[in-house]
């Protein structure tokens, strides 16, 4: 894969010490980069910045603003866009890959501040806003400077051609799938169980919609038991289930790497009934490695992901007795259950780094051309230079 | 002489907004121009596999002319004709992966391995021209461009037609 070692600045839009999936995406790139002989920095903001990795910059404290039904801590300012330019024009890089560029952040700024090979990846999938309105002409010749646009899955691209009518090319987000691949059963997971990760607490993962199915699953699989995991405060949530049933879940809190592919591999299914603002379900993906059937709604992220159906079963979303259903059918069907889990655990290794990675790293190839490096652009380049004047 | 603030002030945001949208243009051409570039080696190289299929046990003496024949054509062909030969070749390619999947050796696997992930490259590198020519396209068709002759005597980029079939 490798040809020759670059200089690759990576830019985060999303402060690097909250989880998130993008945050997820971009060390593992980062690390992995590093690891096959490049030369990686990332620019991110970090509200604690003595507990960076070592090829992490620090852009800056971030501010939380609300955006796409969750608070994002993203950081952009006349501050920070000095710290951009000062970040780009003393790395040297050969190309630059900035993440999410489309919403104000450290990566819209520089995308405005450099010039020369450029890559862009857009994660998330959101319904038509209007602001975008508003920003687009702003917006569009900022989007226009990247050589390659990379959407993580084809919600994420129909989102972008419909806001800013630019198409992408789509490679999914990467996971070590080998170390999902060998995890062991443990049998206080197994028998009729269902599995469920994730922050439970915010309504679009739609735990409520689990939990709204499980009277009528319990009717027809009265030892039927529910494994919550995932960080968060779980007792405003008991307080919501029946209390018949409540002993039927239990609340495990966030579980390590290694729990988790042993998770996976032991619960009869896995459940993902997200209601909406996933772009791509990095969860499912790992669930898929790791050989659990998986059932999920059939937002259209998911729906692609399993293939309308071939890797893991689909629910209408938010539709909690088409979710029973499914998973009652499933439940009293050993055979289909091992079919998907083989076909999924396949599909998982789809989404292995060393393949992801290799797609990725075409695309670097493609914007490089020539020995051309990144560089200030020229219209912001008098604009430095009077504001480094200043910092003097 | 608040008028002639004015004036000046609206002149120079004109005169700005010029100057960008030239630069904006001219980056974008480049960006065409690179992103055919690439395009042009893989299609090269990709030739060139083809002609190593046609060598190779895995056609028969028949598709192997034919693709020899369609190779020649792509490599050789010019503007004009380059998508007709490359649609061609993509046909003929595609005619003999068809049926010779199950039948090849290790040694032609490793070509047949050379040419999917050949065309992969391309399928993303024709992604990037296409978006490159129409951005361009939608840019040039702006009345400021076509009033000021901003594009200057650069030719209007064309996508060409085999960029549409899928590999």
């Amino acid at each position: 894969m490798l040809t020759r070692s670059l200089k690759i600045g990576i830019v985060c839009p999303y402060s690097w010490d909250t989880p998130g999936g993008v945050q997820n995406h971009i060390r593992d790139l980062a690390e992995f980069l590093i690891a096959a002989g490049h030369d990686v920095s990332v620019l991110a903001p970090a509200i604690d910045e003595t507990l960076l990795p070592e090829y992490v910059v620090s852009a800056g404290k971030p501010i939380s603003i609300p955006y796409n039904g969750a608070v994002a801590r993203v950081l952009f300012g006349p501050v920070a866009f000095a710290r951009v330019r000062q970040w780009i024009s003393q790395g040297d890089f050969d190309l630059l890959h900035l993440h999410e560029p489309a919403i104000p952040s450290i990566s819209l700024l520089a995308c405005w501040a450099a010039d020369g090979p450029m890559v862009g990846t857009f994660h998330a999938a959101a319904k038509r806003q209007k602001i975008i309105f508003a920003i687009g002409p702003i917006l569009e010749p900022a989007i226009e400077k990247l050589s390659a646009r990379i959407a993580v899955s084809e919600a994420a691209r129909l989102t972008l051609t419909d806001h800013l009518d630019t198409d992408a090319v789509i490679i999914p987000n990467g996971i070590y799938a080998s170390r999902y691949a060998h995890g062991k059963k443990q049998s206080k997971w197994q028998g009729n169980t269902i599995g469920f990760i994730g922050r439970f607490e915010e309504p679009r993962k739609g735990l409520s919609v689990l939990v709204d199915a499980l009277p009528i699953i319990a009717r027809f699989a009265p030892d039927i038991k529910v494994f919550v995991a995932g960080p968060g405060d779980s007792t405003d949530v008991e307080k919501s289930i029946d209390p018949q049933l409540r002993h039927r879940f239990e609340f495990l809190g966030k579980i390590s790497e290694e729990d988790k592919a042993d998770f996976m591999a032991s619960v009869s299914l896995y459940v993902a009934p997200n209601t909406g603002g996933e772009s791509f379900g990095i969860i499912l993906a790992e669930a898929l490695a790791g050989g659990a059937c998986v059932v999920a709604s059939d937002i259209p992220a998911f729906d692609d992901l399993l293939g309308h159906g071939e890797f893991g079963a689909l629910f209408a979303s938010e539709d909690s007795t088409d979710l029973a259903k499914v998973i009652i059918d499933l439940l009293r069907d050993e055979n289909k259950r091992q079919k998907l889990s083989e076909a999924g655990k396949s599909r998982g290794q789809s989404f292995d780094w060393t393949v992801v990675a290799e797609q990725i790293y075409s695309v670097y190839e493609m914007s490089i051309v020539g020995s051309e490096k990144v560089r200030l652009a020229s219209d912001t380049r008098s604009w430095n230079r009077f504001l480094s004047k200043d910092d003097k | 002489m608040l008028n002639w603030f004015a004036a000046t002030f609206i002149l120079l945001i004109a005169l700005w907004y010029l100057s960008f949208t030239a630069t904006r243009l001219d980056r974008l051409h480049h960006r065409v121009e690179t992103s055919w570039a690439n395009l042009d080696v893989l299609l090269q190289k990709r030739a060139a596999v083809a002609l190593e299929i046609a060598h190779s046990d895995i056609a028969d003496p028949a598709s192997s002319m034919l693709l020899t024949g369609a190779a020649y054509q792509a490599r050789d062909a010019d503007i004009k004709s380059r998508s007709q030969a490359e649609s061609g070749l993509s046909g003929a390619l595609g005619l003999l992966l068809e049926d010779s999947q199950h039948l090849a050796t290790a040694a032609d696997n490793a070509l047949l391995t050379e040419l999917s992930a050949l065309t992969d490259k391309i399928r993303v590198a024709i992604a990037i021209h296409t978006d490159a020519v129409s951005r361009t396209q939608m840019v040039r068709a702006k009345f400021v461009v076509k009033a000021f002759r901003l594009a200057g005597t650069a030719p209007l980029p064309v996508t060409y037609e085999f960029e549409s079939d899928v590999l």
